[in-house]
């Protein structure tokens, strides 16, 4: 039995890991860089122990550093949380060499799942639908030139080896398959150190659709149904929603047989991901496997009605999963804003820096997964998502007008954040309407960046706001006694009954 | 007291006051409102029943600020007798647009392209400073001469810092 977790991880994943093994009563252990000593994954923690600089390669992706610390604080399980470690095959097998249990998968399935060539021919033994292309590595420029014959333009050539959008090719006239593949190449070379590269064909319109997995190590596998997680900028979800406004429920149940297919595949124990690519006639193909938790993973928990952590916790205590496929339903609808510390109308360009004033929405139906507090420095070093708000209600339509009051409510200052680009969205037609794909943003990009309308009466009254902030602090330095009136009356009651 | 709203010079004046509800003169239009300070630098600003909440974020110079509603962001300086002399000298001269570099945003010097004495071309890049798992490149506005460079790899700076000076 887990008793203390130590959380190889920061920021809000760490606290949301943090909050379950509270309620389970387990101590938790938490781990710091240089730059996170005020962080609140450290001050909510039972324990917490410096592991070394700021950056994460010398902190959050030292191995050997975590592990002498859940020894010496006694920590019998790790939880990876997502990003760092998460993904290391080395780092599960790290652990059960140290007789630590790893809240994750085993390292075979994360190697098989993280290549993408062997994760794709797995796939297709499984029976599960993958975009049409090459199953090896493209040998020869050929090769290459055969292969884009028989399946059509437009497709992708990817690195086998990518991430992150690089070595990465769209090619939509054949005339420029050899020079795209040569670009791929380079940069693949260059980027990971290996330039062997796949070809896909290109789904014009797609929708990223993925589905929660559960599976014990007793050999029961369930879904927990579909995100749609198809607003996206540069690569990066932004807005995630269960249900998926575009799925049929026949659909929805193909794809979540498929979905337990892929993770028994590969003898997959734990909570993941199977990313499906889905284009707007309902086809639909396996992407990749995400073997940890997600960042959008609350949406799930509040339609579905499970905590993922604490399911992710009992798996790795050996128990069997407490319900089977039939006992999950969906009810109701969820939406998660990503709040990132960035500047919308400066290309997104990160905000780091101090908190001055945080308000954070509450109500019905709000769920609110951040770490930031006032008066707290977002370091440089990290991600900058500050938060995950995550809205419930019955309906689709509730959840968006719910969506866009939290988000009204929710003011940070000090840091620049995406808040209004995320309200913006929320009162898009494509969005409201649900027909949306990954083209939403770019494609509503003059709406969703258009400055906000105003009368010059907001501008006014921003002016006035100005002068009185400013008359009020030259009062002040001038010492001559202006400032009586903001003083409350309540203090002068206090001192008068010397309470 | 004259403000500069996004390039836009106000007038703005007081024109009466009793606790809250203050008259206030904005370039000619009148402007009854009841404007209560409801914590440090946040205006609760009633007017003609709509309610508009400010923050008011004060930024290096104590003139300098940030104003915030829901809907805009606006930068806001106010204009002192100083400024105004600034001002009448700078018009019509050419100003320090563009030639110094300047990070908005607190980060670390990844590389520096440049040495101080080289010519640059307008465009070209100059420094990267990541954040955030972020890199940026900062470019020259304006071809010149880089005649001082306040940074070096491997510095962490903060927001609004001089980096690369051009002439």
């Amino acid at each position: 039995m887990i008793r203390k977790v130590l959380v190889a991880n920061r920021g809000e994943i760490a606290v949301r890991i943090m909050r379950s093994c509270r309620e389970m009563g387990i101590r938790t252990v938490a781990v710091y860089s240089e730059a996170d000593r005020a962080s609140m994954h450290v001050r909510y923690a039972d324990q917490a122990f410096y592991i070394g600089p700021a950056p994460s390669t010398e902190s959050y992706l030292n191995i050997d550093k975590i592990i002498e610390v859940a020894k010496q604080s006694g920590a019998d399980a790790i939880h990876p949380g997502y990003g760092f470690l998460s993904e290391k095959a080395e780092f599960s097998d790290r652990c059960k060499r140290e007789g630590i249990i790893f809240i994750g998968p085993d390292s075979h399935a994360i190697k098989m799942m993280g290549d993408k060539i062997t994760a794709r021919k797995t796939m297709i033994a499984a029976g599960v639908p993958v975009v049409p292309g090459t199953v090896d590595a493209v040998k020869d420029e050929a090769d290459a030139l055969k292969i884009i014959e028989e399946i059509g333009v437009p497709v992708m050539i990817k690195a086998t080896a990518g991430g992150g959008g690089k070595g990465m090719r769209l090619v939509k006239d054949a005339k420029d398959v050899i020079s795209s593949l040569r670009m791929a190449q380079s940069e693949a070379r260059n980027a990971f150190g290996d330039d062997s590269v796949y070809i896909e064909k290109y789904i014009e319109s797609p929708h990223h659709i993925e589905f929660q997995i559960l599976a014990d190590k007793h050999g029961n596998t369930v879904h927990l149904f579909e995100r749609e997680c198809s607003v996206q900028r540069r690569h990066q979800k932004v807005i995630e929603e269960t249900p998926s406004p575009l799925l049929t429920p026949e659909i929805r149940n193909e794809m979540g047989r498929h979905a337990v297919a892929a993770a028994k595949a590969c003898g997959y124990y734990g909570a993941g991901t199977i990313e499906f690519i889905v284009d707007d006639n309902l086809n639909y193909y396996f992407l990749e496997m995400n073997t940890r938790l997600q960042v959008e993973h609350p949406i799930t928990e509040r339609v579905v009605g499970v905590d993922l952590v604490k399911e992710m916790i009992g798996i790795a205590n050996g128990f069997e999963l407490p319900f089977r496929q039939e006992d999950l339903k969906q009810s109701g609808h969820a939406i998660e804003c990503r709040i990132y510390a960035e500047d919308p109308d400066n290309n997104f360009m990160p905000s780091p820096g101090k908190i001055q004033h945080i308000t954070e929405p509450l109500g019905l139906g709000v769920r609110h997964d951040g770490y930031v507090y006032e008066g707290y420095t977002i370091p440089i070093y990290y991600d900058p998502m500050i938060s995950k708000l995550i809205v419930w209600a019955k309906t689709r339509e509730e959840a968006i007008n719910r969506m866009s009051r939290a988000l009204h409510e929710y003011k940070i200052t000090g840091v620049k954040t995406s808040i209004r680009f995320l309200a913006k969205i929320m009162e898009s037609q494509d969005f409201i309407s649900g027909k949306y794909n990954t083209h939403f943003i770019e494609k509503n990009h003059d709406f969703l960046m258009a400055e906000p309308e105003c009368d010059g009466q907001c501008e006014d009254i921003a002016l006035i706001a100005a002068f009185l902030e400013h008359t009020q602090k030259l009062n002040k330095v001038s010492t001559n006694g202006v400032d009586k009136k903001a003083v409350s009356r309540w203090k002068d009651i206090r001192h008068h009954s010397s309470i | 007291m004259e403000i500069s709203i996004d390039g836009r010079i106000a007038n703005v004046q007081e024109l009466a006051r009793n606790g809250n509800y203050i008259t206030m003169m904005v370039d000619g239009d009148v402007y009854e409102v009841d404007a209560l300070r409801v914590s440090e630098g946040i205006y609760s600003i009633i007017y003609k029943g709509r309610s508009y909440n400010i923050e008011m974020i004060a930024d290096t110079s104590a003139r300098h600020y940030t104003v915030n509603s829901w809907y805009n962001s606006y930068k806001v300086e106010v204009i002192d007798a100083q400024t105004r002399y600034r001002m009448s000298r700078e018009k019509g001269s050419h100003t320090d647009e563009g030639k110094i570099i300047v990070s908005p945003m607190p980060g670390k010097v990844v590389k520096l392209l440049v040495k101080e004495g080289d010519t640059v071309e307008a465009g070209q890049t100059l420094i990267i400073i990541s954040a955030m798992k972020m890199e940026s490149e900062f470019k020259a506005k304006v071809p010149g001469v880089v005649k001082h460079i306040a940074v070096n790899e491997g510095d962490t700076v903060d927001a609004n810092k001089e980096l690369i000076t051009i002439e």
